[in-house]
Order: structure tokens, then C-alpha cells, then sequence
């Protein structure tokens, strides 16, 4: 009962770990040739001490992620993926994209709105004037906490908040 | 007696109002975060750690702590009304509590929840406030080998507890070693895997990997999964036991404690393990074998307790040795260090005052919580009627406040995104975040001491198995990774064999 259900992965974790194998695989090549490219000193230990074994690491733990996934692939279950899943991760990477851009012009109450309203539309929130109101709340508590209570300096924009 | 003493000094310390009042918001933040699924205490001390750097170092460490205990408390009201652990230690809460709250008994649950989280913890602290100064005392004496060897302990067992598998632990914590790579080396100014780029110079800042891990890879991860229909069970009355349950709930709180504080306090540690032995346990003894997995008292109250006991313990190696074993435990040494307070056998000796005042507060934490918890159980059940949508849109507004609170450059920002991205990429895979975000805090500190050590013997790396402490943390390290390899062979054969016979 207390068992997960870890026996027969779907396909889609299959691919995301095997995704992250080859990750690693990549971090290693950098990590080793940036560990070698390091300069030899008098100290007993140098900067690569520990950076070529970890390099070396990266590069087997990657590999047998690889070799798991390609061996778990063949009785993995199909899995259920919300349709445009993908689209909507990167409309979120814009928003916060957007965010950080329009931070200093527009300061941090009306940013901030704009972010969670985009947010919670992507999610499926069911009104957007709703959301407008609840990002508009929370945004103007935040500033009010953290700006003047506080004493964080937030971005204040051409209207003062 | 002499703890005793400096614990008073504490007390006297810590009921000034502006502490009482750091404690109150602590612990009531935890307790809310606690509730809400995806957003737990590390991210959450993480997320405030920028912000809040404005306060004294008391007012900010008194606030984790609360934060901390707060959340272990909110997390069984999600897994007992939501079927779904609003903290990774209360997993084992959803198998008889869920039961019990879709029996209508969702109050008793959330009663032997509370009162046994109290008495747990207080016990806990109590243990921690004695046992504490001792290993600290013990702890003067290590040197960078015992300290290299203490980490390897927490290396492998935290990859090894804190996911499904090993491979995939270790995976986890190889990442976040190499994240920690990233900047100059303290020790002779070179460069390491920077590429150039100027602002890579100082490292990635531990705030923005765990808000990225945390925060971002889990909006991530509702985008493509969705929102699952989630039922809350209603809670009609005031969170109370009768007397059968209490008689029922205690001997499970006080075994739930001895098997917690134990486990937590080694530098293994964590609070998973605890809960699992708990379950076990009370599922052996109980007097209504029958109960279980339809909702016994029992199984509430024991894994309850073993976490919060557990919760405790695991402050002993963090203040003692500065080895965190959780990934909150992680992220509060970071908020120490960066008040420049190394937790370690030193701290006890040189901010004495500070440590017995956190210790205080977390005994008057404790009382607030019971408070906040048992009244007001109604109030935090209505968190969980918030849509997905707005906790996790909630969620990313304070995930970019924290960025930019903590440096908030566009390189910073682009950094949060692509480890947001990777985060993602792990949750889909099944990979733990956890070891990475110790790995990441941690792995800086075991190269420091590895260099350390073996600059002293001249490069001979025998010193690290030079005294008898080093000799046995190394044999436990052996152990716990061929038990981690081939328990679960065995249970797989066993599983096999049996199918066969079936």
C-alpha cells in the first residue's frame, strides 16, 4: 500500500530522465575541460581537485540515467500530457521575461499584476478580471510590506508605486 | 544544569515583544505555507532570506525557526483533508488521515495531528537544548578529515533518503555540487566554470537555484500536468478527540518521538525515514490491526509526531557541526552565513546569547503553534479552497520579488529561468530537487574541508583516515550505499518470487 507506483514508469518521465542523462553528460564535458584548462600551483591541492572527480561523475551518473531510461523504455506505460503544454511553459518563460524587462519602467505594483494575471490565465484561471483583482491585491500588499515597511526599495515607476 | 541556566538567559531574551512578535509571524507563515501544496519552508525561507535582510539577526533566525516549525505543523492538515503532503514528512499522514477525514473524523485527525506535533516538538526541543551543547562540546575536537567524512555521510544518505532511487539522488546531487562550483575559487582566486561571463565571478546566488528548483519548476509543472481535480474534505467541527482517542493517541506520540529525534539528530538524517518506521511500528502494535488503512488514530498520531521530533533533531548537526541534512536546513545555515554566523561547535561559544534565544523561541514557537493550530484548524482547512491557479501565479509573483531582492540583474533573471527550466526537466523525470539544493550548500563547505585536510598531509590523502571517528563514518558511508543498492534488489526479488508463486 505504502508502494509507489515507481515499477512501470510512464514514457514521459522516461524521457525527461534520460533528458537530464544527457544534461549531465554535457555538464561534464565542461566541467572536465574547465577543470584542465586550470592553472597548476604550488598548493598541494588546486583549484581541480575536486572539479575533475565531479566532472568524472557527472559523466557516469549521466551515462547510466541514459542506460536506465533506454532499458526502461521498452515497458514504459504511455502517459497523459496536457495538450500545448510546451506553448504554455514558454508563454510563462516570456511573462517573466516581460516582467523583468517592464519591471523599471512601469515599477513593481503594475508589473507585478501584469505577471500574476498571465500567470494565472496560463493556469486556467476562469475570469480575468478576477485575477486582475487578486494581482492587483497582492502586489499592492507586497509593496506596502516590503517597500515601506520594511525598508526594501522597490521600483516605484512614474506614478510612485 | 548549565544548559539550563543559559536556556533562561534565552527565555529572558526572547519574550521582548519585537521577538515575540518575529515568532508569531514565523510561525504563522509556516504554518501557511505548510498548508498550501508546492510551496514548503526551504523555498520559503529562501524566498524571504533577500528580503528580510533588513533585520537583526535574532528577529530573521527567530522568524525561520518558526517558519520551519510552522511548516511540519500546516503540512498534516493538507495531507489530512487534501490527500496530498503539503511537506514531504507528512506522506505518511495521507494514509490514515485521508481515511479518517472521508469517515467524517477529519477533527479527530487533525487533533492528534496538532497535539502530537506539540508534544513531539517540545520534547524534541527539550532533547535539543540538552544534547546539543554536548555534541558541540564533542565537536571541538574534529578537524577537516572528520569533517570531510561527516559530509560524505550526509552526502550519500541524503541522496539516497530523500528520493525514489539512488542513481537519481545522486544525480540530483551532482548537480547542485557543480552549481556550487560555479565562481572563484576562495582559495587560489582562479576562475571555474564562469566562461567569461562577469557576473558568474561571485557564483550563482544559493537564493535564485532554490527559488528556480522550488518555485519555478513547480509553476512549470502544473502548466504541463494541469489541474487534477482535488477534493478537500469538509471539516464540520472544532478540532477535538475523545477520550478513546487520546488514550489511543499518546503511546504513538511518545514512540513517534523516540523514533524521530534519534534519526533526525544523526547527520544522516531527515524526517522521512522517522514517519516510515512509525507507520510500521504502530500498524505492529495496535490493539486494532484492522483500523489501519481505513483510518486509524494511530497512524496519524505516530508519523506526526516522529516529524516533528525528527524536525528538531535535525537542528542538532546544523547548529552543532553546520551539517545541514534537509534541504530547509540547507537554506537556514545559508541565512546564518550570510549574517556571517558559521554554525558549528564555534557558535555556541561565540554567539552563546543568540543560539539560546533561538532555542527559546522555538519553545514559545511551539506553545503558539499548538494555539494557532487547534482553534484555528477551520481557518488554515479554508487555505486549501484556493485555486491552483492563484497559489501558484501567488507563488511566481514572490519567486521574482526574491530574485530581485537578491540581485535581481537580467543575467540573474535569465539564470532563474534556465535552472527553472531544469528543475522542470528533473520533476518530469522524477528526480528529487532536495539533495541538489544540499549538494549546492554543502558541497562548497566539504571542498573547503577536503583541501583543507589534504594540504595539511602534504596531498597524502591517508589523514582522511587517520582517527577512529573518520575510520567509522567512512564504514557507514560503505554500509549505507550497498544497503541503498541492494535493498531494494531484494525487495524486488522477494516481490518476483512471490508473484511467481500467486
Amino acid at each position: 500500500m505504502t508502494e509507489t507506483p515507481q515499477e512501470t514508469p510512464d514514457r514521459h518521465t522516461v524521457l525527461a530522465s534520460a533528458g537530464f542523462g544527457a544534461v549531465m553528460l554535457v555538464a561534464a564535458v565542461l566541467v572536465i575541460v574547465d577543470a584542465v584548462r586550470l592553472p597548476e600551483t604550488g598548493a598541494a591541492v588546486g583549484p581541480a581537485a575536486v572539479p575533475l572527480p565531479v566532472g568524472v561523475l557527472l559523466g557516469v551518473v549521466g551515462a547510466a540515467l541514459l542506460v536506465q531510461a533506454r532499458t526502461q523504455l521498452a515497458t514504459a506505460r504511455s502517459a497523459a500530457v496536457q495538450p500545448k503544454a510546451g506553448l504554455r511553459v514558454l508563454g510563462m518563460v516570456a511573462a517573466v521575461v516581460a516582467f523583468a524587462l517592464l519591471l523599471p519602467v512601469l515599477g513593481y505594483v503594475v508589473t507585478s499584476t501584469g505577471l500574476f494575471v498571465a500567470a494565472a490565465m496560463l493556469l486556467g484561471a476562469p475570469s480575468l478580471w478576477r485575477s486582475v483583482a487578486y494581482g492587483w491585491a497582492l502586489a499592492a500588499i507586497v509593496f506596502l510590506v516590503f517597500d515601506r515597511l520594511i525598508g526594501l526599495s522597490l521600483p516605484s515607476g512614474p506614478w510612485g508605486f | 544544569m548549565d544548559s539550563f541556566g543559559l536556556l533562561l538567559d534565552g527565555f529572558a531574551a526572547a519574550v521582548t515583544p519585537e521577538h515575540l512578535l518575529w515568532a508569531l509571524i514565523g510561525v504563522t507563515i509556516g504554518t501557511a505555507v505548510g498548508v498550501l501544496p508546492g510551496v514548503g519552508p526551504a523555498l520559503t525561507v529562501a524566498l524571504l532570506l533577500p528580503i528580510t535582510f533588513r533585520l537583526t539577526p535574532e528577529n530573521a533566525l527567530i522568524m525561520f525557526a518558526g517558519i520551519y516549525y510552522g511548516g511540519m505543523y500546516g503540512g498534516s492538515t493538507t495531507a489530512i483533508l487534501l490527500n496530498t503532503p503539503g511537506e514531504s514528512a507528512s506522506m505518511i499522514t495521507t494514509l490514515e488521515g485521508n481515511k479518517m477525514a472521508r469517515a467524517g473524523r477529519a477533527a479527530a485527525a487533525l487533533a492528534t495531528a496538532a497535539l502530537g506535533s506539540f508534544v513531539a516538538a517540545t520534547i524534541g526541543t527539550v532533547a535539543l537544548t540538552f544534547v546539543a551543547p554536548l555534541v558541540a562540546d564533542f565537536a571541538t575536537s574534529f578537524g577537516p578529515p572528520e569533517y570531510v567524512a561527516l559530509m560524505a555521510v550526509a552526502f550519500v544518505t541524503v541522496s539516497a533518503l530523500l528520493g525514489r532511487s539512488l542513481l537519481k539522488g545522486v544525480a540530483s546531487l551532482l548537480v547542485g555540487i557543480t552549481i556550487g562550483l560555479i565562481g572563484i575559487d576562495s582559495q587560489t582566486g582562479q576562475p571555474r566554470l564562469t566562461f567569461g561571463i562577469d557576473s558568474l565571478l561571485d557564483g550563482i546566488d544559493v537564493v535564485i537555484v532554490v527559488i528556480a528548483l522550488f518555485a519555478l519548476s513547480e509553476a512549470f509543472g502544473h502548466l504541463m500536468t494541469g489541474t487534477g481535480g482535488t477534493t478537500v474534505q469538509p471539516l464540520r467541527e472544532r478540532a477535538v478527540m475523545s477520550r478513546s482517542d487520546l488514550r489511543r493517541s499518546w503511546p504513538a506520540w511518545l514512540r513517534g518521538t523516540a523514533f524521530g529525534f534519534p534519526i533526525g539528530a544523526l547527520p544522516a538524517g531527515g524526517a522521512e525515514v522517522p514517519t516510515f518506521l512509525s507507520y510500521a511500528t504502530e500498524r505492529k502494535l495496535s490493539k486494532h490491526p484492522e483500523e489501519f488503512g481505513h483510518g486509524a488514530i494511530e497512524g496519524v498520531a505516530g508519523p506526526e509526531a516522529a516529524n516533528n521530533a525528527a524536525a528538531a533533531g535535525v537542528l542538532v548537526p546544523l547548529l552543532t557541526i553546520g551539517l545541514p541534512t534537509s534541504a530547509t536546513a540547507a537554506v537556514i545555515l545559508t541565512a546564518f552565513q550570510s549574517y556571517g554566523l558559521q554554525p558549528g561547535p564555534q557558535l555556541f561559544s561565540e554567539s552563546g546569547p543568540l543560539v539560546w534565544t533561538l532555542i527559546a523561541s522555538l519553545y514559545i514557537g511551539n506553545i503558539m503553534l499548538l494555539v494557532l493550530n487547534l482553534p484555528l484548524a477551520k481557518v488554515w482547512a479554508r487555505l486549501l479552497t484556493i485555486p491552483a491557479y492563484g497559489i501558484y501565479a501567488g507563488v511566481l509573483v514572490f519567486a521574482t520579488l526574491g530574485t530581485f531582492a537578491a540581485g535581481g540583474t537580467t543575467v540573474d533573471l535569465l539564470i532563474l529561468l534556465g535552472l527553472g527550466l531544469l528543475g522542470l526537466l528533473m520533476r518530469q523525470g522524477g528526480i528529487p530537487v532536495a539533495p541538489a539544493v544540499v549538494g549546492l550548500i554543502l558541497g562548497p563547505l566539504a571542498e573547503q574541508q577536503l583541501r583543507r585536510a589534504l594540504t595539511l598531509s602534504e596531498g597524502d590523502p591517508s589523514i582522511l583516515l587517520s582517527s577512529g571517528i573518520t575510520i567509522v563514518l567512512w564504514i557507514a558511508v560503505a554500509l549505507a550505499l550497498i544497503a541503498s543498492v541492494t535493498l531494494p534488489l531484494l525487495r524486488r526479488r522477494s516481490r518476483s518470487t512471490t508473484n511467481h508463486e500467486g
